[in-house]
């Protein structure tokens, strides 16, 4: 069952997606892209924060650089949105590498806090580079996505670009976790000598995490800029990594399900609480609260709980 | 011939000298122990010897390689191997999956071979119906036996045990031993105990170090080292033949 668990989620995806954006209407499908898009990115973090264990706050830079990548390469250069997504995939790729090798010297609090340091240069950068990026106004006028005749270009239809390329994420990142790389990055978490005692490289299975988190990113952020067709430096503020960090603790970190899960409730969550109005944010620090303190493997460590009660019950049976 | 080569390891903590001028040698399939008072620097040898700590003086060298500034997965790539004090596993993955990232030191191995290579090994070590459980349903003892069969799983020409009878009970320190010997009939492993179970040194040790202080204070068989008045001292204070009437 285990070895098709990336094979489920993937079909979960795509099933229940499509059925939702057969349902819902215009806004509500907005906001289904925007979860998609965000799930990618989050996917992408789980590596670097829920496998390897890096405190990472500046995931939203990464984010932000396949966005403007994509962005810059499409409207000064006029190239294919399709070829500078994989260009802005390599680019943020390297960006992270070059960076990881001094930046992953911290530890804790001190990466933590360097990540978000990383995060608010970028804004700067990004809001005073004006002749690249056009400062606070952003860059407009980003072409839409289209496959021969077919135009990725209402909710809908990128809808369901988003949900495959989501599905093959997700594929992707569960086959990995699964394997001796995601077992190194896990023991890399859970104790860096003991790692090292068993050969692992741990230097090199850290910037690999950060990597490949900014790769998944990277892709999430052109995809960002080619769904709004318009990026501005706030779309990629430090405050984005917090919500990113906060979408992989709700629903699970270390899960690709989780991830996904709470990527598309922290998305819908403001709209079903609008009613509260300013209180909201209370609301939302104290459900952060309540699941880092009840539920620390989050909503996803609900079934293994439930699924712990149920054998506890059985047992109980036997006398 | 030797396998592995320490000369002349001094490591310094600011005024403290943990280690001073040792020389230690290792030779294929040999059993050799370390054992000195609280404080007499095993510890820190064995993190100088895997790379944990860098020698503040002198050179380490392994199947003929200078590896004294070696990273320390490079070492145990190369062949060495250590289970720690206290037992360190990965708490996020299960039994099998603790062994499987120590087989996986072999790239060549597909994840099945990898599989099948560690539940041979855990079978080996008693632990096959262990090999689904999270680590934290373990026992202590269990967890030890675990760690020595991830440390097992990478292959190693020399195995550096830290204490590995440290809080087992009398039942398991026998089974211990007992696979300890199994294990180097089956292959020619050398081993490295650290041990303060002087019963257990004494049975499986052909060779014995004896450190205090950071300074080698004696070195021969287990009958030699018995009867060294410079390893009673270390170990009964200066006295002790004035306690003898």
């Amino acid at each position: 069952m285990r070895r098709y668990d990336s094979l489920i989620i993937a079909a979960a995806i795509v099933v229940l997606g499509g059925l939702l954006s057969l349902v819902l209407a215009d806004y509500r499908l907005r906001l289904l892209n925007v979860s998609v898009i965000s799930a990618i990115a989050v996917i992408g973090f789980n590596f670097a924060f829920g496998l390897a264990g890096l405190i990472s706050l500046g995931h939203a830079a990464f984010v932000g650089l396949g966005a403007y990548t994509l962005a810059i390469l499409t409207t000064a250069l006029g190239w294919s949105p399709w070829l500078a997504i994989p260009v802005a995939i390599l680019v943020t790729t390297v960006f992270a590498g070059m960076i990881g090798y001094p930046l992953l010297r911290l530890r804790g609090h001190y990466l933590a806090l360097a990540t978000l340091g990383l995060n608010v240069s970028f804004t700067i950068v990004v809001t005073n580079w004006i002749t690249l990026t056009g400062g606070t106004n952003g860059i407009s006028g980003i072409p839409e996505l289209r496959l021969g005749g077919f135009a990725f270009n209402d909710e809908r239809r990128f809808l369901w670009l988003g949900l495959v390329l989501l599905a093959l994420c997700a594929a992707f990142a569960i086959t990995l976790q699964r394997s001796r790389h995601g077992r190194a990055m896990m023991a890399v978490r859970d104790d860096e000598t003991a790692a090292r005692m068993t050969g692992i490289d741990v230097t090199r299975v850290k910037i690999t995490a950060l990597c490949l988190s900014a790769a998944f990113a990277a892709l999430s952020g052109t995809l960002f800029a080619a769904h709004v067709r318009f990026v501005a430096p706030e779309d990629f503020n430090y405050a984005h990594s917090i919500i990113y960090l906060a979408m992989l603790i709700v629903g699970g970190e270390g899960a690709v399900a989780g991830a996904v899960i709470g990527a598309a409730l922290l998305t819908f969550l403001p709209e079903w609480l609008r009613f509260l109005g300013d209180a909201y944010l209370a609301f939302f620090g104290l459900m952060l609260l309540a699941i880092l303190v009840f539920l620390p493997t989050g909503l996803v460590g609900l079934t293994g709980r439930l699924r712990r009660l149920g054998w506890g019950a059985k047992v109980e049976r036997t006398p | 011939m030797t396998l592995l080569q320490a000369t002349a390891i001094s490591k310094r903590f600011g005024g403290l000298m943990a280690l001073s001028e040792v020389d230690f040698t290792v030779a294929p399939g040999e059993f050799v122990a370390v054992i000195g008072p609280n404080g007499a620097g095993k510890s820190t040898f064995l993190n100088v010897l895997t790379g944990l700590t860098l020698p503040s003086a002198g050179n380490v060298q392994f199947d003929g390689r200078d590896i004294t500034r070696a990273p320390t997965h490079g070492r145990i790539r190369a062949g060495l191997g250590r289970t720690f004090q206290h037992g360190r596993l990965f708490s996020r993955l299960s039994v099998l999956e603790n062994v499987m990232t120590g087989a996986a030191i072999r790239t060549d191995r597909s994840e099945s071979q990898l599989r099948e290579a560690s539940l041979g090994m855990l079978d080996r070590m008693g632990l096959a119906d262990e090999a689904k459980r999270p680590i934290d349903s373990l026992s202590y003892g269990q967890r030890r036996m675990v760690e020595l069969c991830r440390a097992l799983a990478c292959g190693p020409r020399v195995l550096l045990l830290d204490e590995p009878a440290a809080g087992l009970n009398s039942g398991e320190v026998e089974l211990l031993m007992a696979r300890l010997i199994a294990l180097r009939a089956e292959h020619e492993l050398a081993v490295v105990l650290i041990e303060h179970n002087m019963g257990m040194v004494m049975r499986l040790a052909e060779r014995i170090l004896v450190l205090n202080f950071g300074c080698r204070i004696a070195e021969g068989t287990p009958a030699k080292v018995q009867s060294d008045p410079a390893v009673l001292s270390a170990y009964l204070g200066e006295g002790y033949n004035n306690a003898r009437d």
